[in-house]
C-alpha cells in the first residue's frame, strides 16, 4: 500500500517540528529516513499510524494518506487504521506473557477466537520474522527469556500477525549487535516483497544496505528525497553530502 | 579538521606525490631517449621500484579508509577514483622504464637520434607530459575545466603517432638497413599513444570524482550510434 505526505507541518506546541512536507512511499517498497537527532524523522514516521495523537498539545496540518485514505479524516478509526500500519519501535518491548500469546494477542484483541487460525497465524508470522527456528520448541515461554535481537524479531511478528499493509519501524536495530542487526536487516529486505517498509535509522550504512529510497531530514525540513543510490553516490543537495559525509555541524 | 578529513587529505597527499615522482620518471625518459643518456635512463629504471611501492602503499592505504570509514558520496567517489588514477599512474610508470630499456637495449640508439627529430617525438612525448600536468592540476584544484584541453592534446598525441608511423614506414623504405631499429621504435611509438590514453583515463576518474559524471567509452557508445 502507499503512502503520501501532502502538505504537512506538524506543531508541538509553538514549536515547528515538520515544515510542508510532501513525499510519496512507493507500495512494496523501504524507505528510509535519515537526519541528525530532533530533525523530525521520527515525528513524520508516527503520522502514519496516528501515534502523535497521544501526545497533548500537537496539531497537524496537510494530509497523510495510506493507500488513497487521509488517515486523519474523521471516519477513520484509528483502531483500524492501526491495523494496516503496524509499528516497531526503537527498543524491543514484548508483553509480559509467552512467545506464543505475545504474537497471537494482536489477533485476540481484534477478535479472532478460532484456535486453529490463531496457531496458524502465530507460526506464520514467526516464520516471516526469521525467528520460527530458534523458538518453535519453547513457544509457552516467557518473551523475556529471549535475547534482545529475538525480542525485536518477535515484536515483528506480533505486528505482522495482525497482517498489515505497512510496517513502520523507529530505529530498530539500534538497540542490537552486529549479528541481531544483520538478522533485521535480512527481515526487512524479505519483508518488502508483501509490505511497505518505512524505516527511521541514524545508521546510515543501514539505509544505505536495506532501503529503495531515502529521504534526508534537517530542522524539519525534507531536504532530499531520491533513490538510496543517488543520495549515497552522489546526492543533489549539499546540506545531504554534508551530513552523510560526517561534515554536518 | 575531522580526523577522515585528515585521512582524506593524507590520501590526497600520497597520490599528489606519486604523481610527481612518475612526471620525474617520465621527463627523464624523455631526456634519455631524445639525448640517448644512459645514465639517466639507468636512474630511471631504479626509480621503477618506488612507483610499485608507492602502488601499493596507496592501495593499503585505500583499502583501509573503506574499510574504517565507509565513505559515501564524494569521499566514495574520490577514494575510488584514486584506486583507479593510482594504477594508471603505475602503469605510465612502468612504460617510462619501458623507455628507459630501450635507450640502453637497442642497438644504435644513439646513432638514430636524427630520425627521432625527424619523427617530432619530442613534441608528442611533450604533450603526453603536458597532459599529465593539466590532470594533476585539475585535482589540486578540484576543478574539471581542463578535461577538454586534456581530451583534445589527446588527439593530438594521436595524429602525432600516425604521422610518425607513416614518416617511419617511409624512412624504412629508404633504408632498409634500419628496419629493426624502426621496428623497435614502432612499439616505442605505440608507449607514448598509450600514456596519452591514460592521461585521459585519468581525466575522465576526476570528473567522475568531482562531477560525478561517467564519460568512460562514451566515444565509443558515440561512434557505434553515428555507424
Amino acid at each position: 500500500m502507499k503512502l503520501e505526505a501532502k502538505n504537512v507541518n506538524f506543531f508541538y506546541g509553538d514549536f515547528h517540528a515538520l515544515k510542508d512536507i510532501n513525499m510519496q512511499i512507493d507500495s512494496n517498497s523501504v524507505t528510509a529516513f535519515i537526519g541528525p537527532s530532533g530533525c523530525g524523522k521520527s515525528t513524520f514516521l508516527r503520522l502514519f499510524n496516528r501515534m502523535n495523537d497521544l501526545i497533548d498539545d500537537t496539531h497537524l496540518e496537510g494530509e497523510c494518506l495510506v493507500g488513497d485514505q487521509n488517515i486523519y479524516d474523521k471516519s477513520v478509526s484509528v483502531d483500524e487504521l492501526r491495523t494496516t500500519v503496524g509499528m516497531v519501535f526503537q527498543k524491543p518491548n514484548p508483553f509480559p506473557k509467552s512467545i506464543f500469546e505475545n504474537v497471537a494477542y494482536g489477533l485476540r484483541v481484534n477478535g479472532v477466537k478460532d484456535k486453529k487460525i490463531i496457531t496458524e497465524t502465530v507460526e506464520k508470522s514467526l516464520k516471516q520474522a526469521a525467528l520460527w527456528e530458534e523458538v518453535k520448541d519453547k513457544l509457552k515461554k516467557s518473551a523475556f527469556e529471549l535475547s534482545g535481537g529475538q525480542q525485536q524479531r518477535l515484536c515483528i511478528a506480533r505486528a505482522l500477525a495482525i497482517s498489515p499493509s505497512v510496517l513502520l519501524m523507529d530505529e530498530p536495530a539500534s538497540a542490537l549487535d552486529p549479528i541481531s542487526t544483520s538478522k533485521i536487516e535480512e527481515l526487512i529486505f524479505e519483508l518488502k516483497h508483501n509490505y511497505t517498509v518505512v524505516i527511521v535509522t541514524h545508521n546510515m550504512q543501514q539505509a544505505a544496505r536495506v532501503s529503495d529510497k531515502t529521504g534526508f531530514f534537517m530542522l524539519g525540513e525534507l531536504i532530499e528525497f531520491n533513490d538510496t543510490k543517488k543520495i549515497f553516490l552522489n546526492p543533489d543537495k549539499e546540506q545531504t553530502q554534508n551530513y552523510i559525509t560526517g561534515r554536518f555541524g | 579538521m575531522k580526523h577522515t578529513e585528515t585521512e582524506l587529505l593524507e590520501l590526497k597527499k600520497a597520490i599528489s606525490d606519486m604523481w610527481r615522482l612518475v612526471q620525474s620518471q617520465l621527463e627523464k625518459a624523455k631526456t634519455s631517449l631524445l639525448t640517448g643518456d644512459e645514465e639517466l635512463a639507468r636512474v630511471v629504471m631504479s626509480r621503477e621500484k618506488r612507483v610499485n611501492a608507492f602502488e601499493l602503499k596507496i592501495d593499503s592505504d585505500c583499502e583501509n579508509y573503506i574499510a574504517l570509514y565507509s565513505p559515501v558520496a564524494i569521499d566514495l567517489r574520490f577514494v575510488l577514483s584514486v584506486l583507479k588514477i593510482n594504477k594508471t599512474l603505475e602503469r605510465i610508470g612502468d612504460f617510462a622504464d619501458g623507455i628507459a630499456r630501450f635507450v640502453l637495449e637497442t642497438d644504435g640508439h644513439d646513432q638514430h637520434l636524427e630520425l627521432l627529430k625527424e619523427l617530432h617525438i619530442e613534441d608528442m612525448f611533450g604533450c603526453v607530459i603536458e597532459m599529465l600536468e593539466k590532470d594533476k592540476l585539475a585535482l589540486e584544484e578540484e576543478n574539471t575545466a581542463l578535461a577538454g584541453v586534456v581530451f583534445t592534446i589527446d588527439n593530438k598525441v594521436d595524429d602525432c603517432y600516425s604521422d610518425a608511423i607513416q614518416a617511419l614506414a617511409k624512412h624504412i623504405t629508404a633504408h632498409p638497413e634500419d628496419v629493426l631499429y624502426s621496428l623497435n621504435l614502432v612499439t616505442l611509438l605505440r608507449k607514448i599513444e598509450r600514456i596519452g590514453d591514460h592521461c585521459n583515463n585519468i581525466m575522465e576518474e576526476l570528473v567522475f570524482y568531482l562531477d560525478a559524471k561517467v564519460l568512460k567509452h562514451q566515444k565509443t557508445a558515440q561512434s557505434k550510434d553515428t555507424e
